[in-house]
């Protein structure tokens, strides 16, 4: 296993991880102010945290759904059409989602770069807003990238398109196992 | 003009093979960059504000509960429980899959997670018993849609987040309905059954029936659970949402002990992913629905309905039509998100009910998860019953008579999703 194999491992490994415990937290966050509503109390940065850990799971979910080519898509047309137009198409759908990718990094680094130069925190985390939003344009970077390692297996011809054959994975709730597609 | 280039841009992202999120996501960043006065920083800013909805931090929660009781054998004891009631009539397979997935629909908000979780054993019980392939993947592809009209659903959080409607009154609506649909199709199946002749189950004794029951009640209780405590007060759809979560994960693991704790952070990556999947979606609508409005096209749309001079029930049939043409095409979530902006101010004006209007929504979407291109139910389907896509769609047409007919009732019938909770008096 060389190098780059091994960082790249890791990288998912952390992905994975880092969805599943923001699921937990967020859960758990929203369970026990349930709880301690019933004896009178509460945590008044819970609601908070819980949605800014609930940006960050599924800002950093769009990139592991490309991984797993879990986002739903219409095939119906690509299936139908002879390998080599179909990789075409396959590359020009690429392009677009590299666009769509370029336009939101930039968005999103105008946006943090607008909430450093405020420097306010949030309303009831003692954290600057820049940092918990700092994560988009990351996101949006991440995103991309897993849109051109899906490219060039596109074009070597190990994937034939964006989503699963019949866009399975997509909605399956399936016996859980981590598919390292 | 503007509109037009948007819903273009959309569909040839979509006919590429573009995902749905981002076909719609490069629609309205397009439409806005060329047609209106808006920067990437405000798109930016309000994809973000998605995740900071309140009502939408429901959607994780109720995929996490629904995916620990597909995994914990929730959903197994349910179909147990299903067999031992209507079994041992004509076609009782075919029957307690149907009233399996109307129980699982009580714990899960989404139609993709009832398919898999009775269908994944139902199909091939079913083909072993000697009904037909076609036929036991057609029962559940159809009986599957139950999932987001009987409470909870992912689908009504979604149009009650929208329209600011109560997600607790639109989760008291959908009973009835449900139940009507479940009805319904329990019906279309006695007939079948005669007609072809299709086995019994052996009839269980009162005993274990209550048995089964009893094995089952840890998950049908949920829904009184998350009901109970939303109509009292004691939380709301989306607290509610994370009781069941973690109800589901106890009864999973220390309950019925399916599930080990080990086995805990595969179901809450599979939960996440299928949540980031479903939010990136919902996210991109947003913003769809927000280049819409910046464009006028719902007060367009509205002077051209309320011009024609439609009565309320013309203009349901108009409602009804664009729903299901878009539900073709797209999957439930997105297609709320789009099309409520223009059909909710009009439908207000003619004096419909917002809770109404939402499940004929719903029972549109469901609709559309069995129709080709885009039928969800067809691609879950098609991979728990490894048949080809196309015998799926073959399989499942012949249910859309049932399922229309349905739609038609709710349609014009509008007491039949308002008598719930104006019975229980939050309406």
């Amino acid at each position: 296993m060389n190098t780059g194999v091994r960082i790249r491992n890791v990288l998912n490994h952390i992905e994975e991880s880092f969805m599943a415990t923001a699921l937990a937290v967020m859960t758990l966050l929203t369970f026990t102010q349930v709880v301690l509503r019933e004896f009178g109390t509460g945590w008044v940065w819970s609601l908070e945290a819980t949605t800014y850990v609930f940006a960050w799971l599924v800002l950093i979910g769009m990139s592991y759904g490309v991984r797993t080519q879990s986002h739903i898509a219409v095939d119906i047309i690509a299936r139908k059409m002879p390998p080599t137009a179909r990789r075409t198409m396959g590359l020009a759908a690429i392009i677009l989602c590299l666009l769509y990718c370029g336009f939101m990094f930039y968005g999103a680094s105008i946006f943090v770069d607008r909430l450093i130069v405020l420097g306010n925190n949030a309303r009831d985390i003692p954290l600057p807003r820049w940092l918990l939003i700092g994560i988009m344009p990351v996101a949006f970077a991440l995103l991309a990238y897993r849109f051109i390692e899906l490219g060039w297996a596109i074009s070597k011809g190990k994937v034939k398109g964006l989503s699963a054959e019949h866009g399975t994975a997509a909605a399956t709730n399936k016996t859980p196992n981590s598919d390292q597609s | 003009m503007s509109a037009l280039f948007l819903v273009v841009i959309l569909f040839i992202g979509l006919a590429m093979g573009v995902p749905v999120a981002i076909s719609l996501g490069l629609a309205s960043i397009s439409t806005l960059l060329l047609f209106a006065d808006q920067s990437l920083l405000s798109l930016a800013q309000r994809f973000f504000h998605t995740t900071q909805i309140y009502p939408l931090l429901a959607v994780p929660f109720f995929i996490l509960a629904a995916t620990f009781m597909t995994t914990g054998g929730v959903a197994k004891r349910m179909i147990d429980f299903a067999n031992a009631l209507v079994g041992h009539f004509r076609g009782g397979l075919a029957m307690a899959a149907l009233l399996a997935c109307a129980f699982f629909s009580a714990v899960s908000g989404s139609a993709p997670a009832t398919v898999v979780a009775v269908g994944s054993v139902m199909i091939g019980g079913m083909i072993r018993s000697g009904y037909s392939e076609r036929f036991a993947a057609g029962v559940i592809c159809n009986a599957g849609t139950l999932g987001i009209l009987i409470p909870p659903s992912i689908v009504m959080v979604i149009y009650g987040a929208v329209t600011e409607t109560s997600i607790g009154n639109l989760f008291l609506a959908g009973m009835l309905p449900g139940a009507i649909l479940t009805i319904a199709m329990m019906i279309t199946i006695a007939v079948i059954a005669r007609r072809q002749d299709l086995p019994r189950q052996p009839r269980m004794s009162l005993k274990e029936t209550i048995h089964a029951g009893w094995e089952a009640f840890w998950g049908l209780i949920l829904l009184v659970i998350i009901l109970g405590g939303i109509y009292l007060g004691i939380f709301t759809p989306t607290e509610a949402a994370a009781v069941s979560a973690v109800y589901a994960f106890i009864v999973a693991v220390f309950v019925y002990k399916d599930i080990k704790l080990k086995d805990v952070p595969q179901v809450l990556t599979e939960s996440a992913k299928i949540t980031a999947m479903l939010m990136f979606i919902i996210a991109n609508a947003y913003l769809f629905a927000f280049v819409l409005t910046t464009e006028q096209i719902p007060q367009i749309a509205s002077e051209w309905i309320v011009g024609l001079g439609l009565p309320p029930w013309g203009f349901l049939i108009v409602v009804n039509i664009l729903l299901l043409v878009f539900g073709n095409f797209m999957e439930p979530t997105s297609v709320v998100l789009i099309l409520t902006p223009i059909i909710f101010p009009i439908a207000t004006q003619m004096g419909i009910d917002p809770i109404h209007l939402g499940v004929i929504m719903v029972l549109n979407m469901q609709i559309g998860l069995v129709t080709p291109p885009v039928g969800l139910n067809l691609f879950v389907t098609a991979s728990v019953a490894k048949m080809p896509m196309e015998d799926v769609i073959r399989a499942a047409i012949p249910w859309l008579m049932v399922l229309l007919s349905v739609l038609i009732i709710i349609t014009y019938v509008p007491i039949v999703s308002l008598i719930v909770p104006s019975l229980l008096g939050v309406l």
